[in-house]
């Protein structure tokens, strides 16, 4: 449930973004996700519900848009796409890499309304 | 009314990370997450590691766990400074709470420092806590199919440490099949087989420590 501790990141994202917007209520906020954080959204949308009451953001939806990761060999520098269940590097058959996307937790946007 | 925005929702974290290893760094302190299921011999591996590497090598440990300070009781004997982090609810140590283990200790008398995880094979394997390496460990009685469950939390790892190895008998386990799926996840971590408490195998894995120290 590492959910909640990101839920509580977002949050104070998503406080810092309505920062000049006062009375602006959110109704959507929309997020990419990598996969290589498993978040599972239905757990995410829990801790989300229960982190923003009282908050601007109570109510909200959360829209999430997984990102596949991607790969950069620490072998031969080939960058590709890994699968959860493999990182083999389709060049040189080893599996040492540098994560170059797949961790991130990128908050887009937020729809708000009055 | 849409909020266009585009922020790494883990900065704040990441940063704090970097900042915690930014400290140690200048200290000269090598920090080693140490990562797996509760039980699979973390708090063992430490107590039996810490007396062969000293007195070259000073070593401390942040202990994670929900409740209790059992884990840093039962280090305590060892003489080795070592801070207990209950996390509450938390299923995993965070950077600012290994930031507040580092201000209880004086980081410039300390070449090792052990950060023990809390006991879990997904949520801890997410956060950066500002370590050099992470060592995941893997106990014969888990079953010898998790690595490739667990593909995250073996992915990243530096070393593999597989636990619990006087059992391999009684539990008919096969670890060629750990090597298997470890072959397409990490090729880079090596896996070293061990038995803590009989002293099997610890002798590699501090060798693996004193390399990593001395390349630092």
């Amino acid at each position: 449930m590492h959910e909640m501790s990101i839920a509580t990141s977002l949050l104070d994202e998503v406080l810092a973004a309505l920062s000049g917007h006062d009375g602006a209520r959110v109704d959507l906020v929309e997020l990419e996700v990598g996969s290589l954080r498993l978040i599972v959204p239905e757990a995410m949308d829990l801790a989300w519900r229960s982190l923003t009451v009282g908050t601007p953001a109570a109510g909200s939806a959360l829209k999430i848009t997984e990102i596949e990761p991607f790969a950069r060999c620490r072998v031969c520098g080939c960058e590709y796409r890994p699968e959860l269940i493999s990182f083999l590097c389709p060049k040189c058959g080893k599996a040492d890499v540098d994560i170059l996307s797949g961790n991130d937790i990128i908050l887009k946007s937020l729809v708000c309304g009055e | 009314m849409k909020i266009n925005v585009v922020k790494n929702v883990m900065e704040a974290s990441d940063a704090m990370a970097d900042e915690n290893r930014r400290r140690m760094d200048a200290a000269g302190v090598v920090a080693i997450n140490v990562l797996s299921a509760p039980g699979s011999g973390k708090t063992t591996l430490l107590e039996k590691t810490i007396p062969l590497l000293a007195p070259r090598y000073r070593c401390a440990v942040l202990v994670g766990d929900l409740q209790t300070t059992r884990d840093a009781e039962r280090l305590g004997d060892l003489g080795a400074p070592i801070t207990q982090i209950n996390t509450g609810r938390g299923c995993h140590l965070s950077p600012a709470e290994v930031a507040e283990g580092l201000d209880t200790l004086e980081l410039d008398k300390i070449d090792l420092l052990f950060i023990e995880n809390v006991g879990n094979m997904v949520c801890p394997a997410a956060f950066d806590l500002g370590e050099h390496f992470r060592a995941v460990l893997l106990s014969t009685p888990e079953g010898d199919d998790k690595v490739a469950k667990y593909p995250t939390l073996f992915q990243p790892a530096d070393v593999i440490l597989l636990t619990k190895i006087d059992l391999l008998d009684v539990l008919e386990y096969d670890s060629q099949r750990v090597r298997d799926d470890l072959s397409k996840l990490n090729t880079r971590a090596p896996l070293i087989e061990c038995c803590p408490l009989s002293g099997a195998g610890l002798e590699e894995w501090a060798g693996w420590l004193r390399e990593r120290f001395s390349e630092k």
